[in-house]
């Protein structure tokens, strides 16, 4: 049984029009996933649904057999499920090591969230090295590595990170890389949405293609970089865009 | 007395009545990082715990200091209430920011309205034997008063500060202030997060109407000269920003204290009003806010 179905769900903003059309995707457990597609596909709202930022019109999000779509973030927090918005999403006026122990908000124990800190500060050095400093101070590659290390604090089952690479010199992205893929060793799930579509999915083992709201196409990765149609609709595309 | 004795003197009343302001002005901050509600009906709230403490004192002879222990969990559970009925259902409208400043300004005007149909607009003031006594530093004087007005109000603050800073919930609301989608990405429930930081502003809105009581003469429509200062305070401080609204407030208030001495206490008033306006047109971001971005 997959971990996670997203199951013909429509959604959008506001009263605003549907950004996602009855998207279907199914997500095996231990897996990595690359979303990719044009501006306006639906990508970073397909993660916000999931994590509960949002909730579908129609449709369902199953997870574990359980249907969490109209669950509030935190209580999808509790079921294993993280995510690393688009610019980080840091508490700028907090140290790192306050960030990080916001990571463990939703857990009682303290002693847990420390022990945990000191985890991914082994993961991150550089989290350590500058744990009394503000997060709005850290580099864009260090502020980064704050995000997923704060996810991180939960030990989710699914971790969602949200264009990784934007705005990052491109040896910063590979040591960002480098850590989702010691994640992916661990045994997570990791969804990712990247407008590097290269990169994304040269990194994970399946792919997506999202536009207009639909799954265009689906496929272990190396098949989707390879088939023309998808390289000249969309791969084209996207590298324009990117650059 | 010589020019620096006035100068001094001049600096002492300043401070003692700005950190009143900053009591006042750190609710109307927190509420404003949270929720983004410019609460134009902060100080109209105020006005209510004015009325509780004045009615305490006369009718059973309590303190005014004293009744903060009165007004602040009573404005508490006010705030909260306020919060729960009207804003509540708007969270998710586009135009929050819009309808709260209308739907604030109505609340101010109803609250004025109830007051004044109740009490009527009568200027009302607490006798207490400190509010006109001094201790006295060689020539320089220190109004009992507002001495203790303030130390009070220095207190709560800093205990504001450390409830933001060391608590589970402070840290949440301080999330909450500083990055709202980070916070909720963390498990913070925002809505639980901005119904107690409602209630907490208007609580130290609600302190700082207790200790004003014997300060200034007060009655129902007194609330619009108070927002026009405290809406000043918090924009040169930096809106949302609790260290902003408490410098804000002693540098306004000073600079008040100087301007009613020198041209007279008609101007006084009118600092703030200028002062906002200056800020607006080359800082408005204030002394420790960031610039707004325009998405």
């Amino acid at each position: 049984m997959p971990i996670l179905q997203i199951e013909e769900v429509t959604a959008g903003y506001g009263v605003g029009p549907d950004i996602l059309k009855g998207l279907s995707l199914n997500l095996e457990k231990g897996k990595s996933y690359c979303i990719i597609g044009p501006n306006g596909a639906g990508k970073s709202t397909l993660l916000k649904i999931i994590c509960g930022l949002l909730h579908p019109r129609t449709g369902k999000v199953i997870f574990n057999g359980e249907d969490i779509s109209n669950l509030r973030t935190d209580e999808i927090l509790h079921r294993g499920i993280c995510f690393v918005p688009q610019d980080f999403s840091l508490f700028p006026d907090m140290t790192v090591k306050e960030n990080l122990r916001m990571g463990g908000y939703i857990i009682q124990d303290r002693d847990l969230v420390e022990t945990r800190i000191e985890e991914v500060i082994e993961m991150f050095p550089i989290l350590g090295e500058k744990s009394s400093d503000l997060a709005k101070t850290l580099s864009g590659g260090q502020q980064q590595m704050l995000a997923i290390g704060r996810s991180l604090i939960l030990k989710p089952e699914v971790i969602m990170l949200d264009e990784p690479s934007l705005g990052l010199a491109p040896n910063i992205i590979q040591v960002i890389f480098d850590s989702i893929e010691k994640l992916r060793e661990s045994g997570m799930t990791i969804v990712m949405v990247e407008q590097n579509a290269h990169k994304g999915l040269d990194f994970a083992e399946w792919g997506c293609v999202l536009d207009l709201g639909i799954a265009r196409f689906e496929g272990p990765s190396d098949t989707i970089l390879n088939d023309p149609r998808i390289q000249e609709l969309y791969l084209g595309k996207i590298q324009r865009v990117a650059k | 007395m010589t020019d620096s004795t006035i100068i001094f003197q001049l600096l002492v009343i300043g401070v003692t009545i700005g950190g009143v302001y900053a009591l006042m002005a750190s609710g109307l901050t927190i509420i404003f990082g949270v929720m983004k509600i410019v609460n134009l009906a902060h100080a109209a709230l105020m006005m209510i715990a004015s009325f509780i403490t004045y009615f305490a004192f006369t009718n059973y002879g309590l303190d005014p200091i004293l009744s903060v222990i009165i007004t602040i969990p009573v404005m508490y559970l006010v705030g909260v209430i306020v919060y729960k009925v009207f804003f509540g259902s708007l969270e998710k409208d586009a135009r929050f920011g819009e309808l709260t400043v209308l739907l604030t300004f109505s609340i101010a005007l109803i609250i004025e309205g109830t007051l004044g149909y109740f009490f009527t607009n009568t200027l009302r003031t607490v006798s207490v034997p400190y509010s006109t006594s001094s201790f006295w530093i060689g020539d320089v004087f220190l109004p009992k008063g507002q001495l203790y007005a303030t130390l009070l109000s220095i207190a709560l603050i800093i205990s504001l500060w450390a409830f933001l800073r060391y608590s589970k919930l402070g840290n949440a609301i301080r999330a909450t202030m500083q990055n709202s989608t980070a916070a909720q990405v963390v498990g913070v429930n925002i809505e639980k997060a901005s119904v107690v930081a409602f209630g907490i502003g208007i609580a130290m809105g609600g302190a700082a109407g207790s200790l004003t009581t014997y300060m200034f003469p007060f009655y129902p429509s007194k609330h619009w000269e108070w927002i026009g200062i405290l809406l000043s305070l918090i924009v040169l401080g930096g809106m949302g920003s609790l260290a902003g609204s408490f410098v804000g407030a002693i540098l306004l208030s000073v600079t008040a204290t100087f301007v009613s001495h020198f041209f007279g206490p008609t101007w006084s008033v009118a600092t703030f009003f200028l002062a906002l306006f200056i800020i607006l047109l080359f800082r408005p971001q204030g002394l420790f806010g960031k610039k707004m971005e325009v998405k």
